[in-house]
């Protein structure tokens, strides 16, 4: 259970793993953008191979990334089946009692589920493989600091993530511990009506609600004790800076966000 | 009363990935009937792994564990079975605690066994009684009481469904030393009254010394000593050798027979300690 | 220098309250002490004795009932003593907690030595020389990188002093530090503050109820009852064992060994708190006799 460790960072030292972390995250807000931008087969073709370029860039075994789709597979299917049955057109294809099946339904699953896809892989790619939690917090900080002028608290925000982060592994390791203690007291969480089954779960969910409790007051004590006294006057030892390659890589995608239009453009049967 | 052996037993966390640990390799003990036996090792040496082996709560990927002759395996579905005659003390089971009062929460283990109601009552007081629980604190709030308090409470918890053989991990960790010596000492009383036999894990050499009859020492895995107390504690260099302390009285014996002095290096209380050095004035 | 006062409290009293606000039982009933710069003291006493309740307060986390109490130069219970004052005290004392876990904030190593750091407001590139150096007096250097969370408890401690001292503390504070580990993980934290001791020369505090913990330092204090039971140097304490043990303490077994031999009427002079000056009185006695 705790190996499947949030963000799952897989350092390769590539050139999006070294890029500045505000950058790849404005480069995933691009990255969605692209993916609704396309129209056309053209398009959906080019972010389909964007999508793949990019893999191949950050080095993370593409074994590892399909396994991150697999997670999402009910809902890929899910929408396959959706757009393939609902969709009407004007070529039939087939057909069977109520059951139509249209030509741009065929189309238009291929396509959803390509967007689906690059949608996955562009920001895991950007984000989350090649990211650690904590940098893209820093980025997120960073970017949304001048709110911090509307007295919106985006330091306090940004801290309750790190904090966040930081107890999910501690907090998963005391469920499980929680849940062993309570089975030697011959807890079953396995058999019985679901509302049994949800009653055995107090036994778990009440300890772990005291004990994050208890983290959380001593977490806050011992950051008093280091002087945290809010974001005022706070520095970072992390500078965060944009180099030459950032804007490469930025103006990659601003490319392939105009070759995408232009791909639009393209008249083809095969379009949305 | 029962005993529990294990046969050729091994674990392996993760098998397959990156983070694969071997927890316990090819480990064969017995935990004797009637006796107090401690299973000392350091973190990560497999101990808690083999606690949880032997009330079922984690499943040997080979080899068998053995409750009166019988594998607990046989029938998974009768696991839970197993888990009332065997009871798991985990460490800082003071986190376990979620019942609105400390009866009811004593009461859980019982109620989960099907028993009836006044059989329940009657479990709860006497385990009260065992573990140091006041009668007064019955009707509290767990989370009204201290630290040690709560952790008797959660010790007469698993008290209260009378294990055969009643296994605690670390019960003393963190206390200080009157609430050890309290604990360990309602262990003793338990043992002596219900002939249950009982299994203590602790890093306290000390207190292994004084409570134990068995010991059983765990490194990397693997049992590389067990039987009587005396037996253990007498292959010092043993212990020194994987990084694990000897009783502090014991170590001054030895260091007196480097020296040169003729005493018994296998005396791990302070009272033999003491007859051990007045003999030689 | 040696003999600046450095903590000065003046008959103390806290008591926790209620819910409803009503006050408990005082934890702390009029203590009075003063500790020196570069000082080792061990603070023993049972749970509940107020010793911890009594670290709480020398950096304002607990503001005392009544008394007086000065840190650093510092009046904490003066009326002008303000926020500013109040991060110079609690940068000057650094505390490490009982629960490895719940005192460390980020999820990488050297972002939560920098922490510290970071809150004082200290320039960039500085927070980077102090935390490398900060995480090599720990012995730490090559986990710089990691996560808190795969590290042993031992570890862990460690990495909370580093944090500490990246702020360039005058005083550690132990706060039970070693209570949840085991011996391996006891030693390296003890260790750690020897050798903090020996290279910086900092005041330690070390609240515990590990006797043989409390053996290494130069000043032993027992709290019980909210009120200073016994001051003096290991030996003094410890010849004490009868008083000890009525307040829910223990000797080192090596100190009951002498004090038995003792009782059965052995003339047996010296001091034993270690298994090798133990060995050694015992030694030199039965050679001469």
């Amino acid at each position: 259970m705790k190996n499947i460790a949030l963000g799952q960072y897989y350092p390769t030292g590539s050139v999006i793993h070294r890029a500045d972390p505000r950058m790849k995250l404005i480069l995933a807000v691009l990255f969605i953008v692209c993916t609704f931008l396309c129209k056309n087969i053209y398009s959906f073709g080019a972010i389909l191979l964007a999508s793949v370029l990019l893999v191949l860039v950050s080095r993370i075994p593409l074994k590892t990334v399909l396994r991150s789709i697999r997670a999402l597979l009910f809902i890929m299917i899910f929408t396959l089946v959706i757009n393939v049955f609902m969709t009407k057109g004007e070529v039939l294809l087939f057909e069977w009692k109520f059951i139509h099946i249209y030509r741009e339904g065929i189309v238009n699953a291929c396509f959803m589920l390509v967007r689906i896809f690059a949608l996955i892989i562009g920001t895991s790619i950007l984000l989350t493989y090649t990211t650690t939690p904590i940098a893209l917090t820093d980025a997120i900080e960073s970017l949304l600091s001048p709110l911090k002028k509307i007295k919106l608290p985006i330091h306090e925000f940004a801290m309750m993530m790190t904090i966040a982060l930081r107890f999910i592994p501690t907090l998963m390791e005391e469920t499980e511990k929680i849940m062993a203690a309570q089975k030697a007291r011959g807890a079953d969480f396995t058999n019985g009506s679901l509302i049994k089954r949800a009653k055995a779960l107090i036994p778990i969910l009440i300890p772990l609600f005291v004990s994050a409790f208890r983290r959380a007051d001593e977490l806050s004590v011992a950051m008093e004790c280091r002087c945290y006294h809010g974001g005022e006057g706070r520095t970072s030892m992390r500078v965060l800076k944009y180099r030459a390659s950032d804007f490469l890589l930025f103006l990659a995608f601003a490319a392939l966000c105009a070759g995408l239009i232009a791909l639009n453009l393209l008249k083809t049967p095969f379009a949305l | 009363m029962s005993e529990i052996k294990l046969e050729n037993v091994s674990y392996v966390y993760s098998e397959d990935t990156p983070y694969e640990k071997r927890a316990l390799t090819d480990v064969t003990a017995t935990i004797k009937s009637g006796a107090i036996t401690g299973i000392i090792g350091h973190t990560g040496s497999g101990k808690s792994t083999l606690v949880q082996m032997l009330n079922g709560l984690t499943r040997p990927m080979s080899g068998r564990v053995l409750l009166d002759g019988k594998d607990i395996w046989e029938d998974p579905k009768k696991i839970s079975d197993v888990r009332f005659r065997v009871g798991l003390v985990m460490q800082y089971p003071e986190y376990q605690l979620f019942d609105e009062t400390i009866r009811a929460d004593i009461a859980f283990g019982p109620k989960n066994m099907g028993l009836d109601k006044e059989e329940i009552e009657r479990r709860v007081l006497e385990a009260a009684d065992f573990a140091g629980v006041d009668r007064e604190w019955l009707d509290k709030s767990p989370f009204d009481l201290s630290g040690g308090q709560k952790r008797r409470a959660a010790i007469a918890g698993i008290i209260a469904m009378r294990p055969e053989i009643l296994v605690l991990d670390e019960p003393a960790a963190g206390l200080d030393p009157a609430g050890r010596k309290n604990i360990m000492e309602g262990l003793c009383a338990y043992r002596d009254k219900t002939g249950s036999s009982v299994v203590i894990v602790s890093h306290s050499m000390e207190d292994m010394a004084q409570y134990c009859d068995d010991i059983i020492v765990i490194s990397d895995g693997r049992v590389i000593a067990q039987g009587k107390k005396e037996e253990v504690f007498s292959q010092s260099d043993l212990l020194r050798s994987v990084g694990l302390d000897i009783p502090q009285i014991t170590l001054v014996m030895r260091l007196l027979a480097d020296n040169g002095i003729n005493v018994n290096t296998g005396v791990y209380t302070v009272e033999d300690a003491v007859n051990e050095i007045y003999k030689l004035i | 220098m040696e003999n600046e006062v450095f903590i000065k409290a003046e008959n103390l009293s806290y008591a926790y309250e209620e819910d409803d606000g009503t006050p408990q039982k005082a934890v702390l009933r009029g203590v009075s002490l003063e500790i020196k710069k570069g000082e080792y003291v061990a603070i023993l006493g049972h749970n509940g004795s107020g010793k911890s309740t009594f670290a709480k307060l020398l950096n304002m986390i607990l503001v005392p009932d009544s008394g007086r109490l000065w840190v650093a130069g510092h009046e904490l219970t003066s009326e002008t003593f303000d926020e500013k004052e109040l991060l110079e005290v609690r940068r000057k004392i650094g505390m490490v907690f009982q629960n490895p876990d719940n005192q460390l904030v980020a999820t990488v190593v050297e972002e939560d030595v920098a922490f510290g750091p970071e809150n004082i407001g200290v320039p960039s590139k500085e927070i980077r020389e102090r935390v490398d150096k900060a995480l090599e007096t720990v012995g730490m250097t090559e986990y710089a990188r990691h996560s808190p969370d795969r590290l042993s408890g031992g570890q862990k401690q460690r990495v909370a002093i580093a944090g500490i001292i990246a702020m360039m503390p005058e005083c550690m504070v132990l706060d039970e530090a070693t209570a949840m580990l085991d011996p391996v993980g006891r030693r390296e934290v003890m260790d750690t503050v020897d050798r903090l001791r020996a290279e910086k020369g900092i005041t330690v505090l070390n609240i515990t109820h590990h006797m043989n913990e409390a053996v290494r330092a130069d000043r032993v204090i027992v709290i019980n009852d909210g009120k200073i039971y016994m001051d003096g140097t290991p030996d003094q304490v410890f010849a004490r064992a009868k008083e000890l043990e009525a307040v829910g303490l223990e000797v080192p077994q090596c100190t009951a060994l002498i004090d038995a031999l003792r009782e059965k009427g052995v003339r047996i002079e010296g001091k034993s708190t270690t298994p090798e000056a133990c060995a050694d009185l015992l030694t030199r006695f039965l050679k001469k006799s």
